[in-house]
């Protein structure tokens, strides 16, 4: 362990002292505030150290993890999405629970779940990071504790995030019998052996779950819905994130493209993703359970990059991810914003004419759903064309077709969404009278907003960034 | 001179001032409309006062290119286009002056000076073009601002209406522009003017390319233009503001054609027979334009028929190969036309939005410098010595006369022309300010409102010395301004006796309209009027039926054709595929039951395929 | 009588595998339902040991076996917590009862 070493894990040990330090400040005074801006301060440190390391050159600590750029890129989206969700949450918890601020402790602790995954180079480290990241999530969802949902939604993904996560520790046991070690190739895999691939296919169930792909996607809305918005907001980008960061590393250190069987599989969850998730979200009523639907599609989107050549596929991810993290979050963010004490804002009906009582919210949201439609002008439309660009290069027209299929149903639903934002207001007092938005929320879904159309108009420097980093050859 | 990107830039940024302020408040919202066209003025009068003959172009940014087409947005500016930023700027400041008067009542009145200094910043652009396509952005520019304030009264759908008509006849014309702009763009890779005339002499006289080329554009300078057949929307346009009609509608864009033909001029002499269409579509506009305003009611439908006549003679000089008499006529034309619209505004204005000429009468008294300056302006108009319009129209007359021996009919529809233009303007200005007052004045124009009026008067007269006749001991200025660009040729020259028969003949026409009409309507009362029109006047007041025409040629078929597509296939395809949609929505709906141990199960399930497909396959 | 070997060490863990997720799919009680999650984890970290004695030869097996028997434990902790609300709130453990966000 070098100074060198240690700046590079100047993340990971910075956000975990964030959860140290709320800790510490819990047991002296309870106060939602502080316990906030510690964690607020302790995440933007965290990206502080990531942006101000200059050297590039991956790193590997021990056998367990490698700080490499594309792993500084992840985990640098990973917590500034941490970050986001704790500024949202503070305006959300605001009005709920007496006790806000072990909230603050477990929100950095899934954090440093996810950088873990993104930084693994190993798959004890992958294993660890994951549950300490699903440890976290259940007592965030059940955390309000107030509704049916938040038990009945911690209840499930309790439940199908262990079997799955049983799944993959099998997987890793099979991978590791084959291979003598638990740490990533090279060289890769012998994928001959039936054994590595049961085990590889064993590991993709864990990893099938987390990232709410189809046949694993089940959980998906109901844990959006019961779950509170912000952590909703989480489970969607920073943990669906850091897990795709980890198959993207997992299968190109591996080879595992290799194989026929494993690009053909990973077509048809994709294809079917796609396919299932926008056409579960067509009619959907209910905008937490839309966004749930419409994310199980994304990713689906997303393995487009996955399945396309290296060069293209890992900038088009990485683009594309950024455009995802800022749209859900901030969709997640105004549902939050509107929501009452007592019930999420997750009915349609409490949606319609918004823009007439809340014009800012419901332009953030619109700037949102345009972008998760990939309209032009957004960051969505950049990351799908950089998506489809490395699909075309590949050759990938299955995929290709799905994702246009695909679109065309979205824009459907969002559109839907959007109508009702702008659809005259009903004559009758709204069916939810929001509380006024506490300013770092408006901060926050400002900084998105911004942060999207930004992009939509002039992607260069992400581009250059991403070109930069998300790439390296590890 | 580098600073020729301010012309167009000082009221471009006026309009951005006055959108991102709407509530400035009516003083700084007229200091900045006006002020910023005024200081556009400024600068082209230090341009034209630096200008040694030589054009000057500055290229302000590279735009794109695309393969090997390379697109630069560039400014330049010759004696054309040095002619064209005076009069857009210095005719279009005296109209905003005005128009500070006139609709100082209205609520939106910030949004009309913003409207009417994005209009001058195009028109700007448009003269000001390097490139066929800067020149081309100016001229879509120009088109949108018209629609704008044609409808800026948008509470009324009819003047919505009139607007889409406007904007839609447009449009016909700017695609065959746009045809001859790709069609220019692959055969020589550049759509810089310069380059594209000094190329196209390659072609030979009367090829099929360069007679295509000029065709199109000549469709495109009709529409703009309003001139035959695409003159119906120009007496719809008068529903816009009266300044509006006055800036727009006569003395600036409308005359767009008549410069792009001129701008354009040595590719349409490679054209032989596109030019002789371009006489004979303005020899017919003016004569028919001149009939139908002689039965209008409306003065500013009348003043409206009076500028597509007015347009269509200079189309006919540029037809017979006299550009710079065209561009004389225009600017001459802009100076009386702005002045008669105006005029008519500050009439209009007195009685309280009356525009029915046989309710006005008598303002002579009540209106005193409003009469005198529209004397003058009616004067120019019918061109009588010892105005603009007479110089320009004298010029253009016998101009055609000596162009070739076969274009002596052209000039015999000029003459009519004449006539008929003395007609109709003595009607106007005889109904309007002779005879008994039919209504009441309620308020006189301001001085804001009369200054504007008096110094455009000043200029109907003095324009006259910039080309007043040899014979009458003038001296060609403004033909020799221009001669760099079209170079006068001695074939045009004509004897001084032939030339003094030929301006005794167009004045005698002259004199012989206002004669008439005035024994016609010098004691005019409305009860004489009949109730029912005669089926001519009808005809006549219609337009000479073109709104039917293209209403049974098109507009029905269209929509006959939409009627019957209402249910068509494509759509119920679409139909299909929503139900399908929603079939798998509802069947996949169902799957998510909410039991955990379902789901559970579905998760195991999916674990044995895929193990099943990894294992086994 | 065949020593006790790698096979044997496979075959339990596999038998244990599929009885855990039988047990998840079909127990209604919450605690169940754990007891099989439980059974899973069990399995695979029986089958980590087999192979880091038999087969591999080295310790990574038996590390991640230790790591995912406290990872085990954090996570019945904080499902029993959430069992105990959920007890409270539905008066029943029987997950059944949860079925109220679905379409």
């Amino acid at each position: 362990m070098t100074a060198l070493d240690l700046q590079a894990l100047l993340p990971l040990v910075l956000t975990t002292a964030t959860a140290i330090a709320v800790m510490i400040a819990v047991t002296i005074t309870r106060r939602h505030g502080l316990a906030a801006w510690l964690c607020a301060a302790g995440l933007a440190a965290a990206i502080a150290s990531i942006a101000s390391a200059r050297e590039c050159a991956p790193r590997h600590i021990s056998d367990l993890l490698v700080i490499d750029s594309f792993a500084r890129f992840y985990s640098g989206l990973i917590l500034a999405g941490s970050l986001v969700v704790a500024v949202l949450s503070y305006g959300y918890l605001k009005l709920r629970t007496d006790r806000h601020e072990e909230y603050y402790i477990l929100l950095p602790l899934a954090a440093v779940g996810s950088l873990v995954i993104v930084c693994s180079a190993n798959l004890l480290a992958f294993l660890l990071g994951l549950e300490l990241l699903s440890i976290c999530l259940f007592a965030l969802i059940a955390y309000r504790r107030t509704g049916r949902g938040d038990l009945e939604a911690a209840v499930k993904y309790l439940i199908l995030a262990g079997a799955s996560s049983a799944f993959a520790v099998f997987g890793a046991a099979l991978i590791y019998a084959d291979r003598g070690s638990l740490a990533f190739g090279p060289p890769g895999l012998a994928l001959s052996s039936p054994v590595a691939l049961a085990g590889i296919a064993a590991l993709l169930v864990g990893v099938g779950f987390k990232l709410a792909l189809v046949p694993f996607h089940f959980w998906t809305p109901d844990v959006y819905q019961g779950a509170p918005a912000p952590i909703a907001g989480f489970i969607a980008t920073v943990s669906k994130g850091a897990v795709f960061a980890l198959a993207l590393r997992y299968l190109s250190t591996e080879n595992l493209l290799a194989d026929g069987r494993i690009i053909w599989l990973l077509t048809a969850i994709a294809a079917a993703s796609m396919l299932a998730g926008n056409l579960l979200a067509l009619r959907q009523d209910n905008v937490k359970r839309m966004l749930a639907y419409s994310s199980i599609a994304h990713v689906g989107y997303l393995l487009i990059a996955l399945l396309a050549s290296a060069s293209l596929g890992r900038p088009a991810a990485a683009i594309y991810l950024t455009a995802y993290f800022l749209a859900s979050l901030g969709a997640f963010g105004v549902v939050g914003a509107l929501s009452q004490p007592t019930r999420d804002a997750d009915a349609l009906a409490d949606y319609r004419g918004l823009a007439w009582r809340r014009p800012f919210l419901a332009f953030t949201l619109t700037a949102m759903l345009l972008s998760l439609a990939g309209l032009p002008l957004t960051a969505g439309f950049v990351g799908k064309l950089s998506l489809v660009f490395s699909g075309v290069s590949s050759a990938l027209w299955l995929l290709l077709s799905a994702l246009v299929l695909g679109s065309v149903i979205s824009i459907f639903y969002y559109l839907r969404l959007l109508a009702a934002l702008f659809a005259t207001p009903p004559a009758s007092e709204p069916a939810i009278s929001s509380p006024n938005t506490p300013w770092p929320t408006t901060a926050a879904l400002l900084f998105l907003t911004v942060a999207l159309l930004a992009i939509g108009l002039w992607p260069a420097p992400l581009l250059d960034l991403i070109q930069k980093m998300a790439v390296a050859a590890w | 001179m580098t600073e020729l990107w301010l012309i167009p830039a000082l009221p471009l940024a006026g309009f951005l001032l006055l959108l991102i302020g709407p509530s400035l408040g009516r003083r700084a919202s007229s200091l900045i409309g006006a002020g910023s066209v005024g200081a556009s003025f400024l600068v082209c009068l230090f341009t034209a006062w630096s200008f040694a003959g030589k054009p000057i172009t500055q290229t302000l940014w590279h735009w794109f290119t695309v393969s090997n087409l390379s697109v630069d947005v560039a400014l330049r500016v010759d004696q054309l286009s040095l002619v064209m930023i005076l009069v857009v700027t210095g005719v279009g400041f005296l109209i905003h002056l005005y128009s500070l008067g006139y609709m100082a009542g209205d609520d939106a009145f910030s949004r009309f000076l913003a409207y009417m200094d994005l209009f001058v910043a195009f028109m700007l652009t448009l003269v000001l073009g390097d490139t066929l396509l800067t020149l081309f952005v100016g001229w879509e520019g120009v088109g949108l601002c018209s629609y704008l304030l044609i409808g800026f009264w948008y509470r009324d759908p009819s003047n919505g209406r009139a607007a889409r008509k406007a904007f839609l006849v447009t449009r016909v014309g700017d695609t065959a522009f746009t045809i001859a702009l790709f069609i220019l763009a692959t055969k020589f890779h550049t759509l810089n003017i310069e380059a594209i005339l000094t190329a196209c002499q390659a072609w030979p006289v009367g090829s099929a390319l360069a007679v295509t080329v000029a065709g199109l554009l000549l469709g495109g300078a009709l529409g703009k233009s309003a001139q035959l057949p695409l003159q119906v929307w120009l007496p719809d346009a008068m529903a816009g503001p009266t300044p509006v009609s006055a800036l727009i509608h006569a003395a600036t864009m409308v005359t767009a054609g008549a410069y792009l033909i001129a701008r354009m001029f040595p590719l349409f002499q490679l054209a032989p027979d596109v030019l002789q269409l371009v006489a004979a579509i303005g020899a017919s506009t003016l004569v028919l334009a001149g009939l139908s305003a002689c039965v209008q009611r409306d003065i500013k439908r009348v003043l409206a028929y009076s500028t597509i006549s007015q347009i269509g003679y200079m189309f006919l000089a540029l037809g017979v190969g006299a550009p710079s008499a065209a561009m004389f006529h225009l600017v001459t034309h802009a100076f009386f036309k702005a002045l008669l619209f105006l005029g008519a505004g500050a009439v209009i204005h007195a009685l309280g939005n009356q525009q029915d000429l046989f309710k006005m009468g008598g303002l002579r008294k009540a209106l005193p410098a409003t009469f005198w300056t529209f004397l003058i302006g009616s004067a120019a108009l019918v061109a009588l010595p010892p105005t603009g319009g007479f110089a320009s129209k004298d010029l253009i007359l016998e101009l055609t006369w000596a162009s070739a021996p076969g274009a002596r009919w052209l000039w015999a529809m000029g003459v009519f022309g004449a006539f008929l233009t003395a007609y109709y303007t003595a009607r106007m200005f005889a109904l309007a300010f002779f005879g008994p007052p039919h209504s009441h004045v309620h308020h006189k124009p301001g001085p804001v409102m009369i200054v504007p009026l008096i110094l455009l008067a000043a200029g109907s007269l003095l324009t006259a010395a910039l080309d007043w006749p040899g014979p009458l001991g003038g001296a060609p200025f403004f033909s020799h301004f221009l001669a760099p660009l079209f170079p006068v040729s001695d074939a045009h020259e004509v004897s001084a006796s032939l030339a003094s028969i030929l301006q005794a003949s167009s004045l005698a026409s002259a004199l012989a309209g206002i004669v008439t009409a005035t024994l016609a309507f010098r004691r005019f009362s409305p009860s004489v009027s009949p109730d029912r029109p005669s089926p001519l006047v009808r005809f006549l007041l219609s337009g000479c039926g073109f709104d039917s025409l293209y209403n049974l040629l098109f507009i029905r078929p269209f929509l006959f054709l939409t009627r019957l597509n209402r249910n068509d296939i494509l759509d119920s395809f679409y139909t299909a595929l929503a139900w399908v949609a929603g079939l798998f929505h509802r069947g996949l709906s169902r799957s998510q039951t909410g039991q955990v141990r379902w789901y559970a199960f579905a998760l195991a399930l999916g674990a044995v395929i895929l193990l099943a497909v990894m294992v086994l396959l | 009588m065949t020593p006790v070997g790698l096979q044997h060490y496979l075959v339990l863990a596999a038998v244990l595998f599929s009885a855990g997720l039988c047990t998840m799919v079909v127990k209604r009680n919450a605690i169940g339902i754990l007891i099989g999650a439980e059974l899973l984890l069990n399995a695979a970290n029986i089958n980590l040991l087999a192979f880091s004695k038999y087969s591999a030869g080295t310790l990574d097996g038996a590390i991640l076996a230790l790591f995912v028997i406290v990872l085990a434990a954090a996570e019945v902790a904080i499902a029993l917590a959430i069992f105990l609300n959920f007890y409270s709130r539905f008066a029943s453990v029987d997950v059944d009862r949860g079925d109220q966000m679905r379409g």
